[in-house]
């Protein structure tokens, strides 16, 4: 039972062969130049459609599909809500009058409450723990996200408080934000990534209201939604495409699986069902920011191991017990044999992971070019 | 990464879809994104006579037929437009030159584009209703183009454009289109034909030069103006608003502070610190004026300039209260704003502490303590006015300053700054800039307000136009009718079209088989007759009353039935409704529905047959009600009675035929019923009303004319039947419309309205006021009798009819059955029913009756539509309540002119045979103020203000002109106890008793009575001037 459930939670996997996981750990685990099973570079994503601001009614939106025709589709949505005010920030807070030192309270700084997000992925109830866990795991990255801002020169445009401290408008009144995010297709891969990406996209293009009024008058908007502004404030200088334009941008979750010493980016369906170690990672922009790590259990797991030839009764004496030779695997201390699967035990090495951050990281590294990649689509 | 977006660029219906995106904030405090798709299409038609494309793509409605072309085909031309021109207004051009676009010499074929209507809705909803009016009528020819649905026209608003922008290129857009549309029209017409000119009209000087590189014909409203016949006249006309702003280089000084910003406004009305109210200016003080908030049961005070901020009697303010130690009582003094040179001065701002949030908290608590407390003598919570909501600025009738003029005047044509005076003294003077200047004084002008910047004293305004030489008849009528907003315009013919068209020759159908007499009961051999006052023209009502069998009577009240001629919805309906009630003044009558139903159709006349509503009762011979029915009915009237004739005819024994018996039961049934109704607690009030009988000759005195109201019994006896029918019909109504019945309520006073009538009568008579119920006020009212003085109780009611709210008419579902009470009829439940010829609402409830007794009409199908929505028939409550109380002013001066007109004719007879000496009278003190008193005359129904110098003091003569009187003024002082209400006026340093007068509240005082010029404000109305001489 729970088997199954985390299998469906996970994704649908193909149900690969022993041997067939044995072939692609194999390929994939050449070091340095490890083949992918549709021949691209580690580092390499597949190619995918991404249109932004496709639902007119919402604040944002945004649409990807990856090439293997997962799609999702991602609206936000900003009402006005009135803060819920402490007796403390209630005595204090004067119409129209200066600000007070209460700047810790929940009214100044935000709440993570603030931003709601529900995730809808066929076949899936919502109260299912996969839609929960997912929706939990993103919104927690997106509030928890604070960039300290302005790291490179022209800061005018900076975030103060991340985005909690965006959705404050005054100490009485907050935006709330509603993220609907929709999977069209059947999760037939593990669907965080293009999740994460797609509302990365939207979140990107949502726009609130021009506020009118000031400081704790009740709030009051511009009619005009061509002046709205965006949630994520943009630097004035468009033109500057190479640069990041953004300073402050939603955090995505990229899926990256560590195979031996390998690390490899975007693993298709067959790569993930392989998953010796995936690694789900948060990044964060403005400089590049590592957020969060997180590992998913590999579904081959599940696979029952292989047995070898030695061990194996019906071929006793068929082979040449010399043929095997016996590998202690580095990291759990059993024994591997070459061409027999088995699935992997242990963590990832430090190394590793260390190696993985840096692709990452790097100026010009995998984390950059996605975002780039994702602001490209702005580009109209 | 590669990321790909998807290409819209290939699909060919994207460019026929457009979006509109706004944000909308909702009251409740929500913000959404609405986006409202556009489906452009290319079958609007330009509307031009000219065009011979459009006729043919142009939609059709579902029986094929297409709305008839607006656009002339032969426009008017100008000077330099010789081959004609269609006008293309933008928004700006619309706000600063509405009054320019409604006259009737220019400005014709005028195309309205949807996003100018659409932009000029946001900024003022009062200019948007005016245009949608003109676009309504045929004769201005106005033409609504839907530019933004159609597809040439339509403009996709660029990257960092702003609306305004996008908006103007939008207007441009449309000429251009246009140009090239009736070009090409004429040109495959063959006919060289001449096509106009398309004339845009801006007053954004960006959007001129953008045109000029567009190939686009644009010009401002004041060049366009110029080009046009009788330019002067209508260049008065533009709004001065855009060159105050434009003009204001560096700002002078700064008078008043700002207002509010509409969200700090929002925010401290949500939070009870600031309140929302009408402004309302004391006709005594024009520097006072008050706020009902519905916060505090009593109206907030606002004194002097700088804390009503540049609001005008009849603004919707928001208004913040005032520190404790700045609270005041209501003035006391009698101030004119003419009287009052330099008053006002900017630099006594007082430096506002800052107060705290919990401080504005207690002090709201405050003012309800201090209102809690009587009222009398006790400083008043004084409030400011810190922003404005809605400006209730409308036309103001007014007459030129001629001290304002300067001397350059005669020599006219130069445009300069003059101080309107608008008759209605609540109003400031209106600084208007004229070209006209020399021509203007001595007239009767209209002008409006366009503007009130804060560094200016007064506010701006413009120019309409003249109604005639002031204190001439005409002018002065009209006068009256613009500023009481009655519609005096003769009928459209679209009104008229709906007249039977018989005309006066219309019978009630010989035959019972006509479809006429479909539900009507026969009682046309009834012994009906009618009582109203001589001369009445417009009968409503008929009655009757017989015996019956079995000793009982059957007591009938018949009314016209308008409704049977009036059918709902339709042209006439509709005017109706916007008059709302017959408008009675003087000399002339301002019909709601055209005369030929009014004075004759509907009219019960005698000796004929007419249609008729009937209530009929019967009745035992105490005149209790056995029961009561209701029909439609045919009758024939025996004999019009006035009220004299009906009176004589009783009181002579040697009339007994059955007719004077009838009316004789009548009178009978009128008095038991009236004893009832007081029984019950209804109210006797008075108001002073004087009669004018219009119609005598040149000869004699004018004064003859005026009378006071004489109460016959046969007055009332009218008066009862009218009230019972209407109680009667009101119940059934409300049995079978229980939210939709139109009902009419008199709310119960608040008691702290009477507390200072209460004061007064105890400290100057010892008499008490029981308020606590209508009963008891009825009662008690009936106890103020003063031996030595009879009119003292007449005295006592008028004011305390003052005290009480107006009666008004509601739908049955805005108000809790308990609220329905009629306080001064003592009714649980009233409406109005009798009077359907001179009041909508009587229309209304003759529909629901007719309903409610399932009378089918003439085709056989009831006819209740405009009767069954709530919300329709709140908006016609809403107006009816609004013109009948405009009626009545309207209706009262009226007659307050005419008096003053009789008294001048009798002035200039007098003066002709030597002495101008006014007339004596009797008066009574009704106020008592600081520098004066207020005196009612009742002979002429009229109350006038006597100042300081029209005391006459004795050993002095009494017969001065009214500047060297006023000289008086200031060596005069007085002696004023606001607790006893009294006023001792003496000369300065002459205190001996015997040189001085000592006026009392309540007290008669002999007064002479004339008119005198006014000047100032008041000119041509020939102020009633009094002179107390004992």
């Amino acid at each position: 039972m729970s088997n199954q459930r985390q299998a469906s939670s996970a994704s649908q996997t193909p149900h690969l062969s022993p041997a067939e996981l044995s072939y692609l750990y194999t390929s994939l685990s050449l070091p340095k130049s490890p083949i992918r099973p549709d021949g691209r570079s580690p580092t390499q994503f597949r190619p995918l459609t991404a249109e932004s601001n496709i639902l007119p009614g919402t604040n944002g939106s945004a649409r990807i599909g990856f090439a293997d025709g997962t799609q999702a589709i991602v609206g936000v949505k900003a009402e006005v809500e009135k803060t819920v005010l402490s007796t403390d920030t209630l005595a204090s807070s004067e119409v129209g009058e200066g600000e007070d030192s209460t700047s810790t309270s929940a009214a100044a700084s935000g709440h993570g409450s603030w931003v709601q997000m529900s995730i809808e992925i066929p076949g899936f109830r919502d109260d299912d723990a996969l839609p929960v866990f997912l929706s939990e795991m993103m919104r927690e990255s997106l509030v928890g996200s604070v960039a300290d801002g302005g790291g490179d020169g022209d800061g005018d445009v900076t975030m103060a408080g991340g985005l909690k401290g965006r959705l404050v408008i005054n100490k009485r009144w907050h935006w709330r934000l509603y993220i609907d995010v929709l999977l069209l297709s059947q999760p037939l891969s593990y669907p965080l990534p293009l999740l994460s990406l797609t509302t990365h996209l939207a979140l990107l293009s949502t726009k609130l209201p021009k506020l009118k009024s000031q400081g704790e008058e009740d709030p009051f908007f511009d009619d005009d939604w061509e002046v709205a502004e965006y949630l994520y404030p943009r630097s004035s200088n468009l033109k500057a495409a190479g640069n990041a334009s953004q300073h402050v941008r939603p955090p995505v979750t990229l899926l990256v699986i560590s195979v031996g010493e390998n690390v490899i980016f975007d693993p298709s369906r067959e790569e993930i069902a392989f998953l010796p170690s995936p690694l789900l990672r948060d990044t964060e922009a403005g400089n590049l920011k590592l957020l969060s790590i997180r590992t998913v259990d590999p579904p081959s797991r599940l696979t029952q191991p292989a047995v070898p030839n030695s061990e194996n009764v019906n071929m006793l004496g068929a082979t040449a017990p010399t043929e095997d030779i016996a590998v202690l695997n580095p990291a759990t201390g059993e024994e591997e044999v070459p061409g027999v699967w088995r699935p992997r035990r242990g963590g990832v090495k430090r190394s590793v992971i260390a190696n993985m951050i840096k692709t990452v990281l790097k100026k010009g590294g995998v984390g950059e070019e996605v975002l780039e990649g994702l602001e490209g689509v702005e580009v109209e | 990464m590669k990321s790909l977006r998807r290409d819209l660029s290939s699909n060919p219906q994207a460019s026929n879809v457009a979006s509109k995106v706004f944000v909308r904030s909702t009251k409740s405090g929500k913000v959404q994104k609405i986006v409202r798709e556009l489906y452009l299409r290319q079958d609007i038609p330009c509307s031009s006579k000219l065009c011979s494309l459009c006729p043919s793509i142009a939609p059709s409605d579902a029986n094929g037929n297409i709305a008839p072309f607006v656009l002339s085909d032969r426009p008017a031309g100008t000077k330099a437009f010789p081959r004609g021109h269609y006008l293309v207004p933008d928004t700006n051009a619309l706000l600063n030159g509405m009054d320019l676009f409604e006259h009737t010499g220019a400005f014709y074929d005028v195309i309205i584009l949807q996003t100018v209507l659409e932009e000029l809705r946001n900024q003022s909803l009062p200019l948007y209703n005016r245009l949608l009016s003109l676009i309504k009528t045929d004769e201005k020819r106005f033409y609504l183009f839907f530019n933004e649905f159609r597809l040439e026209t339509h403009v996709r608003r660029g990257p960092e454009e702003s609306i305004n922008d996008r908006n103007d290129r939008a207007v441009r857009a449309v000429a251009s289109w246009y140009e090239e549309h009736l070009g090409a029209s004429a040109k495959k017409g063959k006919k060289e034909k001449s096509v106009p000119a398309i004339v845009v009209i801006t007053d954004d000087k960006g959007s001129i030069k953008k045109a000029k590189a567009e190939k686009v014909t644009a010009l401002s409203l004041s060049e366009y103006v110029s080009g046009l016949e009788d330019s002067e006249k209508l260049l008065d006309m533009i709004s001065e608003a855009r060159e105050a702003r434009d003009s204001k280089g560096p700002i002078g000084q700064l008078f008043y502070p700002e207002y509010l910003s509409m969200s700090k406004m929002m925010t401290g009305l949500r939070a009870g610190n600031l309140h929302q109210g009408t402004f309302n200016v004391s006709p005594y003080n024009y520097l006072e004026a008050s706020v009902k908030v519905p916060a505090f049961n009593r109206p907030l005070l606002i004194l002097g300039r700088d804390n009503s901020n540049r609001a005008i009697s009849g603004d919707m303010v928001v208004i913040e209260v005032l520190p404790q130690d700045q609270w005041k009582s209501p003035s006391t003094k009698i101030v004119d704003e003419e009287a009052v040179t330099r008053n006002d001065n900017p630099d006594s701002e007082e430096t506002e502490a800052v107060v705290s949030q919990n401080e504005r908290k207690a002090l709201q608590e405050e003012v309800k303590k201090a209102h809690g407390k009587s009222s009398e003598g006790k400083p008043q919570p004084t409030a400011r006015v810190v922003g404005m909501i809605k400006r209730g600025w409308r036309q103001y009738v007014g007459h030129v300053d001629a001290g304002s003029t300067g001397s350059q005047a005669a020599s006219g044509r130069r445009q300069q700054t003059v101080f309107v005076l608008p008759m209605d003294k609540k109003v400031p003077k209106i600084r208007v800039r004229t070209r006209q200047a020399g021509d203007l004084i001595g007239q009767r002008i209209l002008v409006t307000i366009d503007t009130w910047e804060r560094d200016s004293r007064y506010p701006t305004g413009h120019f309409i136009r003249s109604l005639g030489e002031l204190e001439t008849k005409g002018a002065e009528t009209e006068a009256l009718l613009l500023e009481y907003d009655v519609q005096y315009k003769p009928f459209p013919k679209s009104v008229l079209d709906c007249l039977p068209s018989e005309g006066h020759d219309w019978k009630v159908p010989a035959t019972k088989e006509d479809k006429g007499w479909n539900g009507r009961r026969d009682l046309r051999d009834l012994l009906i007759c009618s009582i109203d006052p001589p001369g009445c023209q417009d009968i409503d009502d008929a009655l009757h009353a017989r015996p019956l069998p079995n000793g009982n009577f059957e007591v009938g009240v018949h009314i016209a039935d308008v409704s049977h001629f009036v059918k709902p919805n339709n042209a006439m309906d509709s005017e109706a409704s916007v008059r709302g009630t017959t408008v009675y003044l003087v000399d002339k009558r301002i019909d709601m529905l055209p005369h030929l139903l009014g004075t004759d159709l509907c009219s019960l006349k005698p000796y004929v047959e007419r249609y008729a509503f009937s209530v009929l009762w019967e009745v035992t011979p105490n005149a209790e009600i056995v029961k009561s029915d209701f029909t439609k009915s045919v009758i024939r009237s025996r004999e019009a009675f006035s009220y004299e004739r009906a009176q004589l005819r009783i009181d002579d024994p040697s009339q007994t035929d059955e007719l004077t018996e009838s009316m004789r039961n009548l009178l009978k049934f009128s008095k038991i019923l009236r004893q009832k109704r007081y029984d019950a607690g209804a109210l006797n009030l008075a108001s002073p009303e004087v009669r004018i009988e219009a119609d005598s000759d040149e000869v004699g005195d004018p004064l003859t004319d005026v009378k006071t109201k004489a109460m016959l019994d046969t007055n009332s006896l009218v008066e009862e039947f009218m009230l019972l029918a209407n109680i009667t019909v009101a119940s059934k109504v409300f049995d079978s419309f229980s939210q939709t019945a139109l009902l009419r309520r008199h709310a119960t006073p608040p008691p702290q309205n009477f507390e200072d009538l209460i004061n007064q009568l105890s400290k100057k008579r010892g008499m008490e006021l029981d308020v606590s119920s209508s009963g008891a006020l009825a009662s008690s009212l009936d106890r103020c009798v003063d031996p030595e003085n009879p009119f003292f109780n007449t005295l006592v009611r008028i004011l305390a009819t003052r005290c009480m709210t107006s009666a008004e008419y509601f739908c049955a579902g805005a108000h809790a059955e308990p609220e329905f009470r009629h306080y001064g009829l003592a009714s649980p439940i009233y409406t109005h029913f009798t009077s359907p010829i001179r009041r909508y609402a009587d229309l209304l409830v003759h529909r629901q009756l007719a309903s409610a007794i399932g009378y089918e009409g003439e085709d056989g199908h009831a006819v209740i539509e405009g009767v069954n929505t709530r919300g329709k028939l709140e908006d016609i409550c809403r107006n009816i309540n609004f013109r009948h109380r405009n009626a009545q002013f309207a209706g009262r001066a009226s007659i307050e002119y005419y008096v003053g007109q009789a008294l001048k004719a009798r002035g200039e007879k007098m003066a002709a045979g030597g002495t101008d000496s006014g007339i004596d009278e009797e008066g009574y003190v009704m106020r008592v103020f600081e520098n004066g008193v207020v005196v009612f005359v009742p002979r002429f129904g009229i109350e006038g203000v006597v100042r300081l110098e029209d005391f006459v003091l004795p050993g002095e003569a009494g017969s001065r002109s009214v500047s060297e009187r006023r000289e008086l003024a200031v060596h005069r002082t007085t002696h004023f106890d606001p607790r006893e209400y009294t006023l001792r006026v003496e000369e300065k340093g002459h205190s001996e008793k015997e040189r001085g007068v000592d006026v009392e509240l309540f007290q008669r005082v002999k007064v002479n009575v004339s008119s005198v010029k006014e000047e100032g404000r008041g000119a041509g109305k020939r102020r009633v001037r009094i002179l107390i001489t004992e």
